[in-house]
């Protein structure tokens, strides 16, 4: 058994000690918001935060972990950066298909907890290990500034301007 | 007339005299040091299956992932052609079911086959001949306790001359001396037990020690390190700057048992292949005396010398998630391709993110200016399954082109090891074909 620290809840977990946390949030604990892509740590859709760090679960054996924390997509929404990421992603409307973004939000989350104001090279470090098939590269660039700013970067969607304004 | 013919005549005369005493077999049974992993007293199957892994068999005589073991089928990639291993099971037809103890002991000792014909030494009996007539048997006695396969041999595709075994002769003459293990009685037990799993069982010389221009072993350079099939064996005299003088004895047990020593490096390739395979098997007593061996290899720098910076400012000048430190007239697309395919796992500062074992700083593979090992990486990929979670490093060479992995080595090169390197678009061309 396997006591593991998930959003703030402690789970007891009777797993092998190489199962990547993955398989573990997904299929044993049931938090299916983190996504499988590539399942080689070259894709990003897998991202959660252990202490604050962004890292691929999908490689990541369960056992490693020890008493560090888990954050997940599920809970992310709880710490600031957290929040003003899911936030200006809203406003922004960077989602198309949605399926890379958990990851792309645990990234950029955990850029802008370390770098508050980060430049468009901290970025790319961050976040190019995040792969969108979609393409919503510009709309994530533009909505971590928006986060970490407070400015509007690009036209924002219906679903948050104020009323009566012109789409 | 008369007097050139006694000439020649006394030439070849000496030249046979030459060759049968340089060809003598060592006849002598030869005793083995104690083992802790095989000790006299257990039983010989036990005892010959601890030796056939801590000899390595498995490594050229099962293909991976073929659940055929010891039914041979390996390719060996030379400069002068492909070998093929054999199949070593007791199957009548294909494998060695019929050789008599005398046959293996000959093979194993001597590099001659039961049918007479000489053995090339891909097949290292030029270590093996180290070994006592009771291990040897112990080996045999293992594997015809297993499953008899019957799969035929492969033919080798080697070109002329090398494909003459009774060539062999010559070369045996030159680089081969069949003899047994001598224990040296003014060094420790464990140091005579170390010596023997590190030359007779293990074969480390195999790839560490370098090779001549008739490829024989340089005794005289023991484990100074070499190339061999693309991938670089590091130097592991006790050579503190090049070698591994300077790791202590857990570094050194460690990455023998795991693969993986903190600051040190992690292993790919064959050496990842050893640790997987033998090495790993053997006896925490055993890897103790290994260690107490190798730290008494006399001291070499070996060829194209490696100088760790295990404090590369470009990597201290980095965080876990974010460059710094990269000079202005960085590799941008090396810092590019790093970015979006390899940090996730490595990260900035080279501690490695998921696994240790993805730690690069202090490596011997950045440090290496022509990036030898670490080309190979990035081309083929990494796995080493031992102890705990299996590691594997995905291949690159199906999605980068030879500009692009040069570019990233270099980048690795500069960013973990302070150095500038040298991998052009050609070496890695060179490299995929090596492979």
């Amino acid at each position: 058994m396997l006591s593991l620290s998930v959003n703030g809840q402690s789970h007891s977990v009777d797993v092998p000690d190489d199962m990547p946390l993955l398989w573990v949030l997904r299929d044993v604990i049931g938090l299916t918001g983190t996504k499988f892509g590539c399942g080689i740590a070259q894709c990003g859709a897998c991202t959660v935060h252990l202490d604050g760090q962004p890292v691929r679960s999908c490689v990541l054996p369960v056992g490693a972990i020890g008493n560090r924390a888990v954050t997940t997509i599920e809970a992310i929404g709880n710490t600031p950066s957290g929040q003003k990421i899911q936030q200006a992603w809203l406003d922004v409307d960077v989602v198309q298909c949605g399926y890379c973004q958990s990851g792309q939000i645990m990234s950029a989350a955990a850029l802008l907890q370390r770098t508050p104001n980060p430049s468009d090279a901290d970025i790319d470090a961050a976040m190019s290990g995040n792969i969108c098939r979609c393409g919503t590269y510009v709309r994530i660039r533009a909505a971590i500034k928006q986060a970490a700013t407070g400015k509007q970067e690009i036209l924002q969607t219906l679903v948050s301007a104020p009323e009566g304004t012109a789409p | 007339m008369k007097r050139l013919l006694v000439i020649v005549i006394i030439v070849v005369l000496l030249g046979v005299g030459a060759y049968v005493y340089l060809n003598r077999a060592d006849t002598s049974d030869g005793t083995a040091p104690a083992l802790a992993g095989a000790p006299a007293s257990a039983e010989v199957l036990a005892r010959g299956e601890y030796l056939t892994k801590a000899a390595d068999c498995t490594a050229c005589h099962t293909v991976p992932g073929s659940h055929k073991p010891f039914a041979g089928g390996v390719a060996f990639k030379l400069p002068f052609g492909t070998i093929y291993s054999s199949n070593i099971t007791a199957d009548e037809a294909n494998g060695i079911g019929s050789w008599s103890d005398d046959d293996f002991v000959r093979a194993l000792r001597q590099g001659v086959r039961k049918d007479g014909q000489h053995l090339y030494p891909a097949f290292p009996y030029t270590s093996y001949t180290q070994l006592s007539r009771s291990d040897a048997l112990a080996i045999k006695a293992y594997l015809f306790s297993l499953p008899k396969i019957s799969q035929p041999n492969k033919t080798n595709d080697l070109s002329f001359p090398y494909n003459q075994r009774w060539a062999m002769g010559f070369w045996n003459a030159a680089f081969f001396k069949s003899e047994r293990f001598q224990p040296d009685p003014a060094q420790s037990p464990q140091w005579n037990s170390g010596k023997y799993v590190a030359i007779a069982l293990e074969h480390c010389g195999e790839c560490h020690t370098p090779r001549n221009l008739g490829f024989g072993l340089e005794h005289g350079n023991a484990l100074a390190g070499e190339e061999l099939q693309g991938w670089r064996a590091y130097n592991i005299t006790s050579d503190k700057v090049h070698g591994i003088g300077a790791w202590s004895d857990s570094d050194l047990i460690s990455y023998l048992a795991t693969g993986h020593a903190d600051g040190r490096g992690t292993a790919a390739g064959p050496m990842a292949e050893a640790v997987e395979n033998s090495l790993r098997f053997l006896n925490p007593s055993d890897t103790a005396a290994l260690v107490t061996y190798l730290r008494s290899v006399p001291a070499r720098a070996g060829k194209d010398p490696i100088t760790i910076d295990a404090q590369a400012a470009p990597a201290l000048a980095s965080n876990n998630a974010a460059p710094g430190g990269d000079s202005v007239d960085t590799n941008h697309a090396g810092l590019k391709l790093f970015e979006g395919a390899c940090a996730s796992c490595h990260q900035w500062n080279g501690k490695g993110q998921q696994t240790p074992y993805a730690s690069l700083l202090g490596t011997r593979g950045v440090n290496d200016v022509r990036g030898t090992n670490v080309t190979q990486i990035l081309l083929h990929g990494s796995n080493l399954h031992a102890e705990g979670p299996s590691i594997f490093m995905p291949e690159f060479g199906d999605a980068y082109s030879n500009t692009e992995i040069a570019a990233l080595a270099n980048y690795v090169i500069a960013h973990f090891g302070n150095k500038q390197g040298t991998v052009t678009p050609d070496d890695v061309a060179a490299r995929r074909k090596q492979f």
